[in-house]
């Protein structure tokens, strides 16, 4: 699982991700980041980051009934959020590539 | 002992969130915790650090790059060669420091190295034995023990300091109050001889910004803060440089010094 400070950086990105895929609810969306590998996201930390989303205005919320239990709060991706994640998205491309060539450069052959 | 939910609720309102709002995130917690059929406390831990938490984490801007460096104003500070001597001592030589809006510099070294000395130079209030200073003409000054008087109370304070700005008494009062919630204080009227070390520096700190100086020069102003208001501090420290200003902190502590444009260390010369 990733590293704790590594998901602070990310964890926006991929719940805007997740919710241009399809609008969800919190433990929905925790389930979805670690079966995906990424990270098992506290809800200290997960609930957190969509509060923020929603109040800048980068996803919005609209609250559902469940089959059993409590309603749930479900959000949906904004216009603004989209228009965000494809600036980040394309952030994390090079980053990514860029951490790969530093990785690959330092490795030894094996054969 | 009160439950979760209100216990939570009341520190949002401590850290200076409005009511309405304060509801409405004590509500959607309680639900969010609801989802997961665990109780608040399970999820979030302590109401008390949760907010805290919640606080901080609703001011980052979303996915923060590593800060985009402001830019720079015009030279609201600005120290050339500057040096102390009482008598035969010499407390430090040839300190040069550039200050602009938009930047914090941060003054650090030990005990007795002399950086209330600097500080104060710096406000014009002590003569330096040698080099030059320049600064922007409206400054205000945070010193460690401030010059306020015991008998008075937090909004007499305001006036009277607003008094001496130019403000009328009834828009120092509030904006002392305004500034004041900012800190996650209420002032009470109560007579300063009776306030904790905490709210008393929190005054300091009003009475430093009550005049919406261009420069500020802060001097150990959160000793005897607690834990989440010195956290709330330097959020206030990158506020005034976010709105432009210059700030100047003498500390002993180190670790936010990754997030100052300065660091001069009178320890180190």
């Amino acid at each position: 699982m990733t590293p704790r400070p590594w998901l602070h950086g990310f964890l926006d990105l991929c719940l805007l991700a997740m919710l241009r895929e399809r609008p969800d609810y919190g433990y929905g969306l925790s389930q979805r980041l670690a079966s995906a590998g990424v990270a098992d996201v506290p809800g200290g930390t997960l609930y957190p980051a969509l509060l923020r989303l929603e109040e800048q205005g980068l996803a919005t919320p609209s609250w559902a009934p469940s089959e059993a239990g409590p309603r749930r709060k479900y959000y949906a991706i904004t216009d603004a959020g989209r228009e965000l994640l494809d600036g980040q998205a394309d952030d994390w491309r090079r980053f990514r590539d860029g951490v790969d060539s530093l990785l690959s450069a330092s490795e030894v052959p094996h054969d | 002992m009160t439950d979760w939910p209100s216990a939570f609720e009341a520190e949002l309102l401590r850290l200076g969130v409005q009511p309405a709002r304060a509801r409405r995130l004590a509500d959607d917690t309680s639900q969010q915790a609801a989802e997961t059929a665990t109780a608040p406390g399970e999820v979030f831990g302590p109401a008390h650090l949760y907010a805290r938490h919640l606080v901080a984490e609703l001011s980052a801007p979303v996915a923060a790059s590593p800060r985009t460096k402001f830019e720079a104003g015009p030279v609201l500070l600005s120290l050339t060669g500057v040096s102390k001597r009482y008598r035969r001592q010499t407390v430090f030589t040839g300190v040069d420091l550039t200050v602009r809006g938009g930047e914090v510099a941060a003054i650090v070294g030990a005990n007795g190295c002399g950086k209330s000395t600097l500080l104060r130079i710096c406000a014009g209030l002590t003569r330096p034995s040698g080099g030059t200073v320049k600064r922007t003409r409206r400054v205000g000054f945070v010193p460690q023990d401030g010059g306020t008087a015991g008998w008075l109370t937090a909004e007499e304070h305001f006036t009277l300091f607003g008094a001496a700005a130019g403000m009328v008494p009834g828009r120092a009062q509030s904006t002392g109050v305004h500034l004041a919630t900012r800190l996650a204080w209420r002032p009470a009227a109560q007579r300063v001889q009776h306030m904790s070390g905490g709210t008393r520096q929190k005054l300091n700190l009003v009475l430093g910004e009550l005049h919406a100086p261009d420069l500020l020069l802060l001097d150990e102003p959160y000793q005897g803060f607690d834990q989440g208001t010195y956290v709330d501090f330097w959020q206030q420290v990158f506020a005034w440089r976010d709105a432009g200003r210059a700030v100047v902190v003498v500390t002993h502590l180190l670790h936010d010094l990754q997030n100052v444009d300065h660091v001069l260390d009178l320890g180190e010369r």
